[in-house]
């Protein structure tokens, strides 16, 4: 058997003879149909090598296999039916808020991926769009252009939404004109003071009028066509029916010739108008859409918070925005909507003190496990971690015995069985605080280390974390979850900097 | 009338001029190749013609209608096209969809009628397609049917250049203008692009302004060319006439002062 | 008249601070094209590394060392601390992304922002905290020109930043590591491949960047008192304006833009309305760009095509 090695400048004699035998693949040269596949110097094999490569390993592969098997449209329809099932199963009031709430960023993060993912214009005052949206529909759909608390306009939820997204589209498409003067960098400036001053006005204006920093209450409920939608759940099936259909436009947005163009001109924008393309047309467009859908989300909002104030826009809450975006995957609808749902989740888990042991503790497991290989090499860190553990509590519990008397915070079980395990004292606060910063020096220690000085420095560090966890950060939630979201993005960023879903890139700079 | 007319065209960035009185044309069914050492001002030519620059003084005419001033998207809808020197594709596009994006200019299909699918949209669609599939068989086994769904980064050299050519067909242009089409191309590589370009004035006779450095190529494809020298036409004519013109050989080769001398 | 001036000397002061902030945003982003958004916060910790000393030393009112030593200590500790967070930042959050997509580092920084502004609410409690500067100098100290009262911590933070100021354009002009600072932000490529070790240039750049953000939030502390953990989030913000104003990229421009930014900040604070001083600001900011988008002294990119 022999495979006939194909060069890429053919010989024009010798290629038509073989092309005879080709068996269409773009001639490749056939000699043993089971060599096919793998020969090597196959042009078509060595051509696709390049998507081999970019295909990734592990569950990556597994979902793009499932990516090429099912169309974009199934995975939609899978996706609405999941939620709906979703939907019927769950009962508890919070969890339908927190699902609202992934369905509203994940909104808010398809809105921005046109802007940010397909077009590259890096919007930074985003927050302004919810705002504008949200704002909007709390002052047409409530008592607030009317006298002291009575009158107003109550529009029904239909024509409010639709005067306020019009709106956005024409306030959005005024401003990327403003924003056309400047590129790139400086553009990403421009909007990110548009977006503070957004909240400097929403939180100077008059309290009378537009409620400044009291913010604006007492909002009509969703209400057309004769139904209100007044439960956590009928918010979440509005959220869930609106995703599926921006999903669905955006998506047929995307694959005609305007979603092209977006892209072209985020690759190469000189290239792009030397191919008849209206960069400057396109970028308003693009701007003018991102607002537009970010003022949907920010309709829905309002109507299903019954209030809105100022403090809902602020920096912070773009971060997360952004945060669900890059996560995602920017430049994939599908990478924004499971941006908006793990964002969302985390956010919540970190809330309460049960959740978030298992996140912590959960996040750890898995770092061993994926970190440290092979198999025996993890047995003995997990040993390690347990014994210096057990051994430490024994020792500083015998010297020093008020060192031990406090209780671990988690609730539950976990605090239960890591009562003889981890150090807490009766007053933890600074004891806590030192182990934090020790906790830091064993991050920075485990980077720097190698060989097994790296591993004594993961079992310490684990440890210290451990009892950092249970007396001192799990104490204040609150901050602990900022402390954890910046963690995770930092992480996640130097680990997958594309995203979960988003595909590899190449920027000419 | 020629189809491209440059017309006493002046190019200068502060104190130099980069192009200085240029006349030249270009007309249907015919290539032209504008050569001369680095620095030359050729480029600049290209940049002024496709509206990246504004010229300081003169003007370009196409089909008659002066298009200087305005702005390069515009230019390109009136039927210019053209490929770079340092390739300037979407690195991230798929082959394909390189290539249906230069259609943009001949499509109409607004955002909402894309969203609706509205019959319009579904139709120009097709065209669209259509168009990929004509220009991209051009090229023929290079740029076959399994490299069409593959980002644009992943090609080759050679296929990238063939690719940018296929992008510049797309947009169904006049007059095309290839900015050193050969460049960095083996000799196999490069009698192809020859070969390709004279198919394109026979088969879809197009007017051609060429960039090129490899004389082999301009010999092979011209039938004129115009040799340039710091901003200033320094001879024009059949491949012959200019190859051997004194000036065009002291500009890349320096003067031979007992050669001037016999003269 | 003498309100003019007043507000100029108030102005002057915290245009410096801004300008020393705004210096480490430029020359991060000469030299790596990075937004750093996490600067600001490397200011805020210094402020609150100068308050550990101060409380070190006994405290506001209870020195136990002389005034001098306490501002050489608070001084030294602030940059050496924050220079070493700068460096850390780098190496571990931004440098695996050094051929990422742009939008990458943004978020890292974000996060960093996060953990660094949760932290010190972690340690040091959500109440303000201050740095009693009147019980150990006390504002009649001073000097005062024909009613202008000029304290003894603005003189020292103005002479102060002057001086390093003055210090910098030092280093980047005349000495190896500011050839190399700059040969890195031309073109990085091509200084790896003359030699010059850029993962080292890179890291100093950021040491002596947040070093000087550090020094400013101890200057910040003596001159307001209050520090608290968000003062990082619009102090920085001003200084990125200040940056942009006088061209991100540019040194001399940091410098001029941050004393700008500050004399309108002061400017607007006292004759239209403390309430807007803000807006002002950024409606500077968006002006500049309409009219010179490049900034004071800022070069626009050149483009070959």
């Amino acid at each position: 058997m022999s495979v006939s090695v194909k060069r890429d400048q053919p010989d024009a004699e010798d290629n038509a003879a073989k092309r005879e035998q080709t068996d269409g693949e773009g001639g490749a040269t056939v000699e043993d149909p089971g060599a096919q596949r793998g020969s090597i110097g196959v042009d078509s094999w060595v051509a696709q090598s390049g998507e081999r490569r970019d295909e990734g390993a592990g569950w990556r592969r597994v979902l793009a296999a499932a990516e090429a098997r099912l169309g974009w449209w199934p995975r939609l329809a899978l996706v609405a039916i999941a939620g709906l099932i979703f939907a019927q199963l769950s009962t508890n009031v919070n969890i339908q808020t927190v699902a609202f709430n992934s369905l509203l960023y994940a909104l808010l993060a398809m809105g921005l991926n046109i802007a940010v993912g397909w077009s590259g214009l890096l919007d930074l005052g985003y927050i302004a769009s919810f705002g504008f949206g949200a704002y909007g529909y709390a002052i047409f759909s409530s008592t607030a252009l009317g006298t002291d608390g009575s009158g107003g306009s109550h529009l029904p939820a239909i024509e409010s939404i639709l005067i306020v997204v019009a709106a956005a589209g024409v306030v959005g498409a005024v401003l990327g004109l403003i924003a056309l003067r400047v590129s790139g960098d400086y553009f990403a400036i421009v909007t990110l003071f548009v977006g503070q001053a957004f909240f400097e006005v929403a939180n100077n204006v008059d309290p009378g009028t537009f409620g400044g920093v009291n913010g604006l209450f007492g909002l009509d409920p969703l209400h057309s066509f004769g139904v209100t939608v007044t439960t956590p759940l009928g918010y979440y099936y509005v959220a869930l029916g609106m995703c599926v259909i921006v999903a669905a436009g955006l998506h047929l947005l995307d694959t005609s010739r305007t979603g092209r163009a977006w892209r072209a001109l985020n690759d190469d924008e000189l290239a792009a108008q030397a191919m008849t393309l209206s960069v400057n047309k396109l970028k308003v467009m693009a701007y003018a859409f991102a607002t537009m859908i970010g003022a949907l989300a920010g309709t829905l909002f309002a109507a299903q918070q019954d209030n809105v104030f100022p403090t809902n826009f602020t920096a912070n809450i773009l971060i997360l925005i952004y945060a669900c975006l890059v996560l995602g995957g920017v430049g994939s609808i599908a990478g924004a909507i499971l941006g908006g749902l793990v964002v969302t989740v985390a956010e919540n888990m970190l809330g309460s003190p049960t959740d978030a042991a298992y996140l912590f503790y959960g996040l750890i497991i898995i770092a061993l496990i994926a970190k440290v290989r092979p198999w025996r090499r993890l047995g003995w860190v997990v040993a390690g971690v347990i014994g210096f553990g057990y051994a430490m509590h024994a020792i500083v519990g015998a010297i020093v015995p008020s060192a031990t008397a406090g209780h671990p915070g988690s609730p539950g079980w976990i605090g239960s069985a890591l009562k003889g395990y981890v150090i807490v004292p009766s007053n933890p606060q600074n004891f806590g605080n030192a182990l934090y910063l020790a906790l830091i020096v064993g991050l920075v220690a485990i980077v720097r280390l190698r060989g097994i000085k790296q591993l004594i420095a993961v079992i310490i560090t684990i440890y210290v974390a451990a009892c950092c966890w249970e007396g001192r950060l799990i104490v204040n939630p609150a901050i602990t979850t900022q402390i954890m979201l910046g963690a995770i993005l930092i992480v996640t960023m130097a680990a997958r900097p594309y995203g979960l879903l988003g595909k590899h890139r190449v920027e000419t700079v | 009338m020629a189809l491209l007319e440059i017309d006493k065209l002046s190019l200068a960035f502060g104190g130099l001029r980069a192009i200085s009185e240029l006349d030249i044309e270009v007309n249907e069914n015919e290539i032209v190749s504008v050569i001369g050492p680095n620095g030359a001002g050729k480029s600049s030519v290209f940049n002024v013609i496709s509206g990246i620059y504004k010229p300081s003084s003169g003007d370009i005419r196409l089909g008659g209608e002066s298009i200087v001033g305005r702005k390069p998207y515009r230019i390109a809808r009136l039927g210019i096209a053209r490929t770079f020197q340092s390739l300037r594709l979407f690195q991230n596009m798929t082959v394909k969809e390189n290539v249906k994006t230069a259609t943009y200019g001949n499509t109409k299909a607004s955002p909402p009628e894309s969203i609706l699918r509205l019959p319009r949209a579904r139709r120009e669609e097709r065209e669209v397609d259509a168009v990929a599939t004509e220009v991209l068989s051009f090229f023929g086994e290079r740029l076959a049917g399994y490299r069409w769904d593959q980002p644009a980064y992943s090609l080759s050299y050679a296929n990238r250049r063939r690719l940018e050519i296929a992008r510049a067909l797309a947009t169904r242009p006049r007059l095309l203008m290839l900015d050193e089409p050969a460049a960095g191309m083996n000799p196999n590589e490069t009698l192809e692009i020859a070969e390709l370009i004279g198919r394109l004035r026979d088969e879809l006779s197009l007017a051609i302004l060429v960039i090129e450095h490899d004389m082999h190529v301009v010999e092979g494809i011209s039938d004129r060319v115009v040799a340039l020298d710091h901003g200033v036409k320094i001879t024009e004519g059949s491949f012959e006439a200019v190859a051997t013109h004194p000036a065009v050989v002291e500009a890349y080769l320096g003067r031979d002062p007992e050669a001037l001398a016999e003269a | 008249m003498q309100v003019f001036f007043q507000t100029f000397v108030n102005g002057l002061t915290t245009g410096c601070v801004y300008a020393l902030i705004a210096l480490g945003y430029t020359m991060v982003y000469g030299i790596l094209k990075l937004l750093n958004f996490a600067h600001g916060d490397v200011y805020m910790v210094g402020a609150y590394i100068g308050f550990v000393v101060l409380e070190i030393f006994g405290g506001a009112h209870d020195l136990s060392v002389p005034v001098v030593v306490l501002l050489f200590f608070m001084f030294v500790a602030a940059s050496l601390g924050c220079g070493y967070l700068g460096v850390a930042m780098e190496r571990f959050a931004y440098r695996p992304l050094r051929n990422a997509p742009r939008i990458a580092p943004l978020i890292t920084a974000l996060g960093i922002s996060f953990v660094l502004e949760n932290t010190i609410l972690l340690l040091f409690g959500g109440f303000v905290r201050s740095y009693n500067t009147n019980a150990f100098i006390p504002f009649s100290t001073g000097i005062t020109i024909g009613g202008v009262q000029i304290d003894l911590v603005q003189i020292l933070t103005i002479v102060g930043s002057v001086v390093m100021m003055y210090g910098l354009w030092l280093i980047v002009n005349r000495t190896t590591l500011g050839k190399s600072m700059r040969a890195v932000a031309s073109d990085r490529e091509a200084a790896e491949m003359l030699g010059i070790d850029v993962n080292r240039t890179i890291a100093l750049t950021f040491f002596i960047g947040s070093a000087m953000a550090g020094i400013a939030g101890v200057m910040t502390g003596l001159a307001i008192n209050q520090i608290t953990n968000t003062m990082g989030f619009l102090a920085g913000l001003k200084a990125f304006t200040a940056a942009v104003v006088g061209g991100i990229g540019s040194i001399p421009g940091a410098m001029l833009g941050g004393i700008f930014i500050g004399l309108c900040e002061s400017y607007s604070a006292s004759y239209i309305s403390s309430q807007y001083s803000d807006l002002i600001v950024f409606g500077i900011l968006i002006a500049t760009m309409l009219v010179r988008p490049q900034g004071i002294f800022g070069q626009r990119p050149l483009q070959k095509v």
